[in-house]
């Protein structure tokens, strides 16, 4: 009889094999639709990207190293400093969290054969290596962004900054904002519809949960920095009137509309982190989170309340009394689901049995940071600390703690722990642990210090400061630890680089972890999941007995969904299901399309407005192609 | 186990139909932000509109903005003939909504051309931001045309459920854009209320 299933079973994987095929070779990959494939793409870009965002800061501690320093010139500082937020942020932080991250786990992680829209996903992807190339383009032909990441007017219009750099910056902006709003309108409806059967919202893991959070964040905060640029574009180009108070404008009105986007945007960094860290924390205490439904909601709720706050980056700027108060009220609101999320980490770590491998070793270092920097984050909260310390290093201070410390080690943490779920190798857990140190060594170096020196009066962005002031020490020891944190950061990659190829084979579960990941080989086979799982806990890898029912569905047939390049979709609350859906495979159109939207792009930095509106054209065309192929009917 | 049984029919709405509503979400914040920008630069100046720069014209944007609001009833026509089947009458409701919204785009951008002589964009941000929220607001309508054109020859060729999903999303974003339409025109003439 067990001879017969197994036998049963091998055929229908064997055909689900053969139907999710991948193309072979180059093609394959300039094609794909496949999330796992996908989320590879973002991930060796997004690292490209970090590589050159850490030389830059490189540079930068290297010129800040000792008084006087001559490694760069006060203006190539102005364009690497600026290069180094607009990197971190824009093509790291949130292309490695969602795009990364988010598109290779959340359909796993609901029990999904893939995105909602597969092909949007890979044109999400060629916008994004497109709009990194075209801010890179503009560095390396000597017109890279050079007003800093917020780009404050009036110093970013063409008066005093004539060259290309700020229009670089903006086009920049706006291109890459199409394509984490692909990305986010994505996630929201993926994991809206394509949830496993049973896997109602509060049985929806918690990284799913902070991907949605972080999604809603960019669909409502994008819309304003994309404005911003535009407005900004039109004055610059063709002599608008926005941010000038000669002509009816107002400089604060970029400060606004930049920071309504900008703070929403620190939430949207760090709660994919959190996301992580709620992924991990369960694992190694071996334990369910503490407070589930609260965590999710305090998710939610950071997203949320992070739109109330942007004002506290303003309070500086002379704005009414009441105006400040109400912003520094509103950023004190805003621990409160921060705080639960932290004591709900702790625990479930104190609750269960932890076991302190490296992936838990990073989810520490993420709470320590993420509380030093809230610490020092709630004290801006309060208004004429603020203003004493606005423009300071201890700003710098408390935003590296928080986007470094708080938002960057739970990446960290995640890269070893879904790396043998990747690859299929074990990472070497010595060197790991290893590496957690020196990063976290490092990291405290170059960033504690900050603190001190801006206290001290050293102002942020100076290209350079004179002896005798009492900064010297503080900032040769922030260079050490820059350099000690690379090297923390070169050990990490070695490991996963040989672990790659060296590494001991790793099984399907190789830290029994609770979510659905778990469940499939390890890496996952091109249709994730050989029988559509049925879901009725938080921790379905935990349900022993669902697996085992699992398993003899796939031997009898039930819900394999092997007819075609299927997956199932549920309803929104309870994911009841609903369809099933014959998804598109392999298309060229998605990179046909970012092409075009690349030469748009280009063309409207060069001022060729009328090549633009045809490229404009040939995108309409290539969309009418995307959209000739359709779904068979069944 | 019910839990894995397929229903007779779709409960829920199509993805299609939710990636359309969260495009939506995101380009009604869009205008949030211009007409945000717009209270913002009226409530800094001294006077709206500036010395110089006559107070909006009353008439032909309401009757060009009825005019388009109405072709919500059209194309709301062509879906409900869609999901009945009847392709042909899917695709003749279509081509009335697109004949208005051509019409009332090639008016408006006669209009356009004239308000940007009046309202001077390169002496006023007053100019500016009316130039910009108007440029904007034509843009979705130039898209939501494309959208339909592209609809109404796919519909012409058979009905299948992917054109009706996106008939369905094209719907939905003609009633969004036609209540923009309405508040562009509110928030245009404000300086007059």
């Amino acid at each position: 009889m067990t001879v017969v299933d197994v036998a049963g079973a091998r055929t229908r994987t064997d055909r689900l094999e053969r139907i999710w095929a991948h193309r072979p070779g180059v093609t394959g990959w300039l094609t794909t639709t496949d999330h796992k494939r996908i989320g590879l793409l973002y991930l060796f870009t997004t690292l490209a990207f970090f590589v050159a965002g850490g030389v830059e800061a490189l540079l930068i501690r290297t010129q800040l190293a000792a008084p006087n320093g001559t490694v760069l010139s006060p203006s190539s500082y102005n364009a690497v400093m600026t290069m180094h937020g607009v990197t971190m942020i824009f093509l790291f932080v949130i292309p490695m969290t969602t795009g990364a991250f988010g598109n290779y786990l959340v359909p796993l992680m609901i029990g999904a054969r893939d995105m909602a829209f597969p092909r949007m996903n890979a044109l999400s992807y060629w916008l994004f290596l497109a709009s990194g190339c075209f801010l890179y383009a503009g560095l390396f032909a000597g017109s890279g962004p050079n007003a800093g990441w917020f780009d404050y007017v009036p110093l970013a219009l063409r008066q005093y900054d004539p060259g290309a750099n700020i229009d670089v910056y903006a086009l920049g902006l706006i291109f890459n904002g199409m394509s984490s709003t692909a990305a986010a309108i994505n996630f929201i409806t993926t994991i809206f519809k394509l949830r496993a059967p049973g896997m109602s919202m509060n049985r929806m893991p918690l990284f799913c949960f902070a991907i949605l959070a972080v999604s809603f964040s960019l669909l409502f905060a994008l819309p304003p920095l994309t404005i911003n640029c535009v407005f900004l574009e039109l004055q610059r180009q063709i002599g608008f009137h926005f941010f000038d108070v000669a002509h009816g404008g107002d400089p604060l009105l970029w400060q606004y509309l930049f920071w309504i986007f900008g703070h929403p945007e620190v939430y949207i960094i760090v709660l994919p982190a959190f996301g992580i860290a709620t992924s991990i924390i369960p694992t190694f205490a071996q334990r369910r989170m503490v407070a589930f439904p609260l965590v999710a909601i305090a998710e939610l709720l950071v997203a949320f309340i992070g739109f109330g706050v942007f004002a506290h980056h303003m309070f500086a700027t002379g704005l009414s009394t009441i105006t400040l108060i109400f912003f520094a009220a509103a950023s004190m609101l805003v621990v409160i689901p921060s705080t639960i999320q932290v004591f709900a980490w702790l625990f479930t770590v104190t609750g269960g049995r932890p076991d302190f491998k490296a992936p838990l070793l990073f989810i520490g270092g993420f709470i320590v940071f993420f509380v030093a920097g809230g610490l020092s984050g709630i004290m801006f909260a309060a208004i004429p600390f603020d203003q004493a310390l606005t423009d300071t290093y201890f700003v710098v201070a408390h935003f590296h703690f928080i986007i470094f410390g708080a938002a960057v080690f739970p990446l960290l943490g995640g890269l070893y722990y879904w790396f043998p779920k990747v690859t299929g190798r074990m990472y070497h857990e010595g060197w790991a642990q290893a590496s957690f140190w020196v990063t976290f060594v490092g990291t405290a170096l170059t960033f504690f210090p900050m603190h001190i020196v801006g206290l001290l009066g050293m102002t942020r962005r100076v290209y350079t400061y004179g002896p005798g002031l009492g900064w010297s020490g503080y900032n040769l020891a922030e260079t050490v630890g820059a350099f000690v944190l690379a090297a923390g950061l070169l050990l990490i990659a070695a490991n996963l680089a040989l672990s790659r190829f060296r590494g001991e084979p790793a099984d399907a579960d190789p830290f029994f972890g609770g979510t659905l990941e778990w469940t499939v080989p390890s890496p996952p086979p091109p249709y994730n999941f050989a029988v559509v799982p049925l879901v009725t806990s938080p921790y379905p890898n935990w349900d022993r007995a669902d697996r085992e029912a699992d398993a003899l569905r796939l031997a009898r047939g039930d819900l394999v969904l092997d007819e075609g390049h299927e997956t199932p979709s549920s309803t929104v609350r309870d994911a009841r299901l609903d369809e099933i859906l014959e998804m598109p495979s392999d298309s060229p159109w998605p990179l046909a399309v970012a092409a075009c939207v690349a030469l748009v792009f280009v063309m409207l930095l060069t001022r060729h407005a009328v090549v633009a509106g045809l490229a404009a054209g040939l995108t309409a065309i290539a969309l009418c192609g995307w959209h000739l192929q359709e779904p068979e009917e069944t | 186990m019910s839990e894995l049984a397929l229903p007779q029919a779709r409960a829920g709405r199509p993805s299609g139909w939710w990636g359309t509503a969260l495009f939506l979400a995101t380009e009604v914040t869009l205008f949030g932000t211009l007409f945000g920008t717009f209270a913002y630069l009226r409530f800094k100046a001294v006077h709206w509109p500036p010395p110089g720069i006559p107070e909006p014209e009353v008439l032909s944007p309401v009757v060009l903005t009825c005019a388009l609001a109405l072709t919500s009833v059209p194309v709301q026509a062509a879906l409900v003939s869609a999901r009945a089947g009847r392709a042909r009458r899917a695709v003749a409701a279509l081509v009335l909504a697109l004949v208005v919204q051509s019409g009332y785009l090639a008016a408006q951008l006669v209009l356009y051309a004239r308000d940007v002589d009046r309202v001077e964009p390169h002496r006023t941000a007053y100019g500016s931001i009316v130039v910009t929220m108007l440029g904007v607001h034509a843009a979705h309508v130039a898209v939501g045309i494309l959208l339909e054109l592209w609809l109404a020859v796919r519909l012409a060729q058979g009905l299948t459920r992917y054109r009706v999903v996106g008939l369905a999303s094209t719907a939905l974003y003609w009633h969004v854009v036609n209540a923009l339409a309405v508040l562009v025109l509110l928030v245009e003439l404000s300086p007059r209320l």
